[in-house]
């Protein structure tokens, strides 16, 4: 050995069952922090009216021809402060958009389908209540969409997820809590020997339970991050697939898990936490057994 | 070093195995403690190394008495003490140059400070190419030796070894019993507890004690030899 290996057993199988359990919780330890964290910022953002895009609706009318209506309408909105884009939809866009309810075929030629221009917006407030009312005075027929009773009604049940995220976090939390605890004394118990052998040679408490805590903090920390690992590359993969064209319709518009690198430093707690319960429970436990000697 | 004064012990709220338990130990001396296998010989001993308390009586070590030492000052004590357990407990995942230097390390000293010691203590009892084996790759012999080593590394004042002749041929139990004779000349209390009646012939024991029902008392014989060696 040679003291850095320390006294404990490099590898046995209760720490290898130690490791995986701490894998296990810190695995669903970083997806409900991944979750809740998403859908925090979704809750904020929605609430904030930031869904970067709004609809403007041209619907036919008597006034004004429909090329004349688009053109005006085009023109009032790109000019519009906090205005990145707009765009005119295609006939072939709505067909498409429209598809999945409609199915293929001739339907919308009969049809008087409302005309739709997309407006991306810049990062930051918009004075969305102006342009509604200057597209309903400027151009007859128009009508402008911001997505706010949706977008009520999205925040609402981000937030409500978000508590219910919360709730499943501070579970998971209690039972990584209670099964680490409970792992690291079986751990320790298949070690009890060692303890009592060093305590019968003259070692003081806190020599010994420096030892155990030592060995159960590395013990705990790998198991950790192989969890966390395995959570990263889970939430990676999700953000993936929902971008990738095997996406279902719509997943696009889903958020992306854990964006920015705050959520990531918040998954890295992971890994310390768990290496932090595991030493602080190995620290208690052989406190607690060599105070039961004499 | 040692005294015990009507010293009673139990385990749990079980019966008194041992009973009104009165004895000295001085510095230098040969002990040898005897009696039927589950006579107590090993609870005594634990008494000693302070793994267990009694329930009643007073026991003094190296001057202090332990009801009043407080429990953070009991290493201390046990560090003066070399045990070889009934049943070596070496630990399994450590070397036998690890396991014998193990009070060494638990004392704070640095591996470069004791590891020409260690070594040459190891090749003493003839282990001095074991060094790196583990003790499951040993024989009971040589795990034997390795457990003697490892009590008497410390240089302890007392030396207290529980059936140290039990799994060795008697060859091996001769040389290990010129082992302990010669550490107590260098000083070092030794108390050996054994059933084997041949080892009592070969030893310059200053007292043989018996354990019997619980009680203990001087085995008669030897003391009428020791007194006649002293007229
Ligand atoms: N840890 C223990 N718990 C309860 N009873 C014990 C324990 N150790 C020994 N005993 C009992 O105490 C008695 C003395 O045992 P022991 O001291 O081992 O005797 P010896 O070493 O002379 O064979 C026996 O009856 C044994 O069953
Ligand atoms: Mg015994």
């Amino acid at each position: 050995m040679s003291r850095s290996s320390g006294l404990m057993p490099a590898e046995s199988a209760s720490g290898a069952t130690l490791h995986t359990i701490v894998a296990v919780m810190s695995f669903l330890a970083c997806l409900a922090l991944g979750f809740v964290l998403t859908l925090g910022r979704l809750a904020s953002e929605w609430t904030e009216g930031l869904s970067g895009s709004v609809t403007v609706q041209l619907l036919p009318s008597a006034q004004i021809s429909a090329d004349d209506q688009v053109k005006e309408a085009l023109r009032l909105v790109k000019n519009w402060p906090g205005v990145f884009s707009a765009r005119a939809l295609s006939r072939a866009d709505a067909e498409k958009m429209l598809e999945p309810w409609l199915g293929q075929g001739n339907v919308l030629q009969d049809l008087p389908v409302p005309q739709l221009i997309e407006v991306t917006l810049q990062p930051g407030p918009v004075e969305l209540e102006g342009l509604g009312r200057a597209l309903s005075d400027g151009v007859p027929g128009a009508h402008l969409d911001d997505h706010q009773r949706w977008n009520a009604e999205l925040a609402a049940f981000a937030t409500s997820s978000e508590a219910v995220g919360w709730s499943v976090l501070l579970l998971i939390t209690a039972a990584t809590l209670a099964i680490v605890i409970f792992a690291t004394q079986a751990g320790l118990q298949a070690h009890r020997e060692i303890v009592e052998v060093v305590h019968m040679i003259g070692a003081r408490d806190v020599f010994i339970a420096n030892e155990f805590q030592r060995h159960f903090l590395w013990l705990g920390v790998r198991g950790g991050i192989i969890g966390l690992v395995l959570a990263a590359v889970t939430l990676v993969g999700s953000s993936f697939l929902m971008d990738s064209r095997e996406a279902p319709v719509g997943a696009q518009y889903l958020p992306q898990f854990v964006s920015s690198p705050l959520h990531y430093t918040w998954l890295l707690l992971v890994p310390v936490m768990m290496g932090l319960i595991a030493m602080w429970t190995a620290r208690f436990t052989v406190l607690r057994v060599l105070g039961r000697m004499p | 070093m040692v005294r015990f004064e009507n010293v009673g012990m139990r385990y749990g709220l079980g019966p008194e195995i041992l009973r009104d338990i009165s004895f000295t130990l001085d510095a230098g001396s040969f002990h040898l403690l005897t009696g039927p296998s589950g006579a107590g010989k090993t609870s005594l001993l634990k008494l000693i190394y302070l793994a267990e308390r009694p329930c009643r009586g007073a026991i003094s070590m190296f001057g202090r008495d332990i009801a009043t030492t407080p429990r953070d000052e009991l290493p201390a004590l046990r560090r003066r003490i070399g045990v070889v357990f009934q049943e070596f407990r070496l630990l399994d995942h450590l070397t036998v140059f690890d396991n014998v230097s193990l009070p060494r390390r638990v004392m704070g000293e640095s591996e470069g400070h004791y590891r020409a010691e260690v070594e040459e203590l190891l090749s003493w009892v003839g282990l001095g190419n074991r060094l790196n084996a583990k003790p499951a790759t040993l024989s009971g012999g040589e795990k034997q030796r390795v457990a003697i080593a490892r009590a008497v590394v410390a240089k302890p004042e007392l030396l207290l070894a529980d059936e140290p002749t039990g799994n060795v041929d008697p060859e091996i139990g001769g040389r290990i019993m010129r082992l302990f004779i010669e550490l107590n000349k260098l000083g070092t209390c030794v108390m050996i507890a054994t059933h084997d009646t041949r080892i009592m012939e070969r030893v310059p024991a200053s007292r043989i004690y018996r354990l019997a029902e619980g009680k203990l008392t001087v085995a008669k014989a030897h003391e009428f030899m020791a007194e006649a060696k002293r007229a």
